[in-house]
């Protein structure tokens, strides 16, 4: 059994807008184990990104706030610890790469003196020229070619896939146990993407942080995860191990998510026929139905899922594997 | 391409620009205006007279000479003598600028250091008491007349409380502190307000940046991410803003300058113009050109160093 380094218990996190409160997250409960990768996974909308940053505790407060739940990093809630050693924490013990690299490295310094910055923070006893050394070493680490001349470049002289690796470089230069991964490669080219991910898989084989990968991508999921959260209108409908959820997936959710990826067909040379889909629309947070959040998009829906029962619950169903509806698929 | 033959090339465009500020000059004055002539003699002067004065003043000369005239004195910064002092014009504006400076260089940057530090205090707390508060109060202060802060500041301040001298002026260092301190004062209190709002939204817009929540992921200080990330990305449009109205610190403050009886070019200039004193205009018109050329010259090559993005073309 490989050492539990994170625990989110109970999550709930609400925004207040200008038509009422919301609830974004609603109830999650995960773990995050030392050199594993998590996945969450999810239409946009479903509070993963809310879910990521509260564990940094960036939550834009107001409108937001977390309204319940424990986020245990080693033992102590860091929702309840004081913000400074909160900041000792944040890019050293956990770090976080977003999902906009054109816009998440600050414009006007050098990605040499990003990565600095983080060192400085974090390691005080490193001195300038040892900053300098470490930087230069994190980006050879990342595959960034020459990295004695990119250092002194700035954002905009990179490309978009280089910018994201900047940003794992930075992230990774305080050797973080663990690394939460907001849609990483959502915003890069294809090839791009699946160099990214395997960097990501190298860099976790070396240093053997945990990592949260958050998408939209079950693609992305069967490259990287071991672990698999499947989110939907901020709740978890289905948790299991990635072998198990791509091969027996429970909630009719997870499995049209598992049937709409796009696979190749060699005897064609192209992509299998029309696509299918899931049809309807993601539930407004603003008036969610009584019952089943995913009852209007469901094959297999039944009265039982309109209301009288209430929400279905997350049960065990197998150990180890959880799912929250009144219809599991066998 | 390096920064120095950047600005050598700068510096450059600005001759055919000032030709052109002198054409503009030369049919502003010389073309368009009314007869000088006319107005320093009067309607009943004979035409001998005039004549005489016209070629005393030089006008009787033909246009492309009087172009060319201005064109000399702008390059060489000698622009004769002044029609009502009959003082040397350089010599005027030389007189001048110290008093002026005095006045708008402390001024401005005791008002620009204060407005940006409250800004970012404001932008830090944003949305909450304090930034709506501090917001009121600039609008406050900006609503209010800045003829009643003169009057008020020297009836309270100069003359019940002797905190000041009420007005005038004396030359050389430090006897003319005294003197300064009161419009100084109405100065930064009247900038504030519109400067502190300025900055508010520029730094506002940085504020919401991806790059400010990358900085936080780091575990900076929100202090560190205010006056370092913020600030630097800020500097752009700050730059822009604070450059461009240089020029009118040279020129100082010509309300501030009658009222506090301080000999500065506001002074200067108002007298020239009560009293159809053409060399002087032009030559406060060329001064004012001038400084804005450099200036924005001088915002060019700023950029260049706060702003990796621009390049030198
Ligand atoms: N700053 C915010 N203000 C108001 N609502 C927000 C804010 N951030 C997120 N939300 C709400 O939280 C919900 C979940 O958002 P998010 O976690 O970003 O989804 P995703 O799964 O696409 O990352 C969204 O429906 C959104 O309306
Ligand atoms: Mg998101």
């Amino acid at each position: 059994m490989t050492e539990k380094i994170l625990e989110v218990k109970d999550l709930v996190v609400e925004f207040k807008t200008d038509r009422g409160k919301i609830t974004a997250v609603n109830g999650v409960n995960f773990e995050v184990f030392k050199g594993k990768t998590l996945g969450i996974v999810g239409e946009s909308g479903s509070g993963k990104s809310v879910t990521a940053l509260s564990i940094m505790r960036l939550i834009p407060s107001p409108p937001g706030n977390v309204a319940g739940g424990t986020i245990s990093y080693r033992g102590k809630n860091v929702l309840d610890i004081p913000l400074d050693q909160m900041r000792t924490i944040r890019g050293n013990e956990i770090a976080m790469i977003f999902q906009e690299p054109m816009t998440s490295l600050n414009p006007v310094f050098t990605v040499g003196n990003q990565i600095e910055e983080v060192l400085e923070l974090h390691q005080p006893e490193l001195d300038r020229d040892q900053r300098k050394e470490k930087a230069i070493e994190m980006l050879r680490l990342v595959g960034i070619p020459s990295p004695e001349n990119r250092v002194g470049e700035y954002p905009h002289q990179l490309s978009g896939g280089m910018r994201q690796r900047v940003m794992i470089a930075m992230s990774l230069a305080c050797e973080p146990d663990i690394l939460i991964a907001d849609e990483p490669t959502t915003a890069l080219d294809v090839t791009i993407q699946a160099q990214i991910l395997e960097l990501m898989n190298k860099l976790q084989r070396e240093m053997g942080m945990g990592i949260v990968m958050i998408t939209h991508d079950l693609g992305v999921v069967a490259e990287t995860c071991d672990d698999v959260a499947v989110m939907y209108c901020g709740q978890i409908v289905e948790q299991s191990d990635v072998k198990t959820l791509f091969n027996n997936p429970k909630h009719p959710y997870t499995k049209g998510l598992i049937d709409s990826i796009p696979s190749f067909d060699s005897t064609t040379g192209g992509a299998k026929g029309r696509l299918p889909t899931i049809e309807g629309m993601v539930p407004s947070l603003f008036d969610l139905p009584e019952g089943c959040n995913f009852q209007n998009r469901c094959k297999s829906v039944t009265e039982k899922c309109r209301g009288p029962h209430g929400e279905p619950k997350l049960t065990e169903i197998n150990p180890g594997e959880f799912v929250r509806c009144f219809h599991p698929l066998s | 391409m390096n920064i120095y033959s950047y600005i050598i090339r700068r510096l450059l465009y600005v001759i055919p620009v000032l030709l052109g500020v002198c054409l503009i000059i030369f049919i502003l004055f010389n073309v368009l205006s009314p007869d000088p002539t006319l107005i320093m003699l009067g309607k009943h002067a004979s035409k001998t007279q005039m004549m005489e004065l016209r070629a005393e003043l030089k006008l009787d000369r033909p246009w492309f000479i009087q172009y060319i005239d201005i064109v000399r004195s702008t390059f060489t910064f000698d622009f004769g003598r002044s029609w009502s002092t009959k003082q040397e014009i350089s010599e005027m504006i030389k007189n001048g600028a110290i008093p002026s400076l005095t006045v708008t260089l402390p001024a401005f940057l005791v008002s620009f250091v204060l407005s940006i530090s409250i800004s970012l205090f404001v932008s830090f707390y944003r949305g909450k008491i304090i930034d709506r508060s501090i917001v009121f109060v600039c609008v406050a202060l900006m609503s209010i007349s800045s003829l009643a802060y003169i009057l008020y500041g020297q009836m309270f301040f100069a003359f019940q409380l002797g905190w000041f001298e009420i007005s005038g002026y004396e030359s050389g260092f430090p006897d003319f502190i005294p003197y300064v301190l009161l419009p100084i004062l109405i100065w930064v209190v009247l900038s504030v307000g519109p400067d502190v709002r300025f900055y508010r939204t520029i730094i506002l817009d940085e504020v919401y940046q991806d790059y400010v929540r990358t900085a936080r992921a780091k575990g900076l200080a929100e202090s560190t991410i205010m006056f370092k990330h913020v600030l630097k990305n800020a500097m752009v449009s700050i730059i822009t803003y604070v450059v461009i109205r240089i020029p009118f610190l040279i020129l100082g403050s010509l309300l501030i300058e009658s009222f506090f009886s301080i000999p500065g070019l506001g002074g200067i200039i108002l007298n020239a113009i009560n009293s159809s004193d053409f060399p002087v205009l032009k030559a406060m018109t060329v001064l004012s050109a001038l400084a804005y050329i450099i200036f924005s010259v001088i915002t060019d090559v700023l950029y260049t160093i706060v702003d990796p993005r621009v390049r030198l073309k």
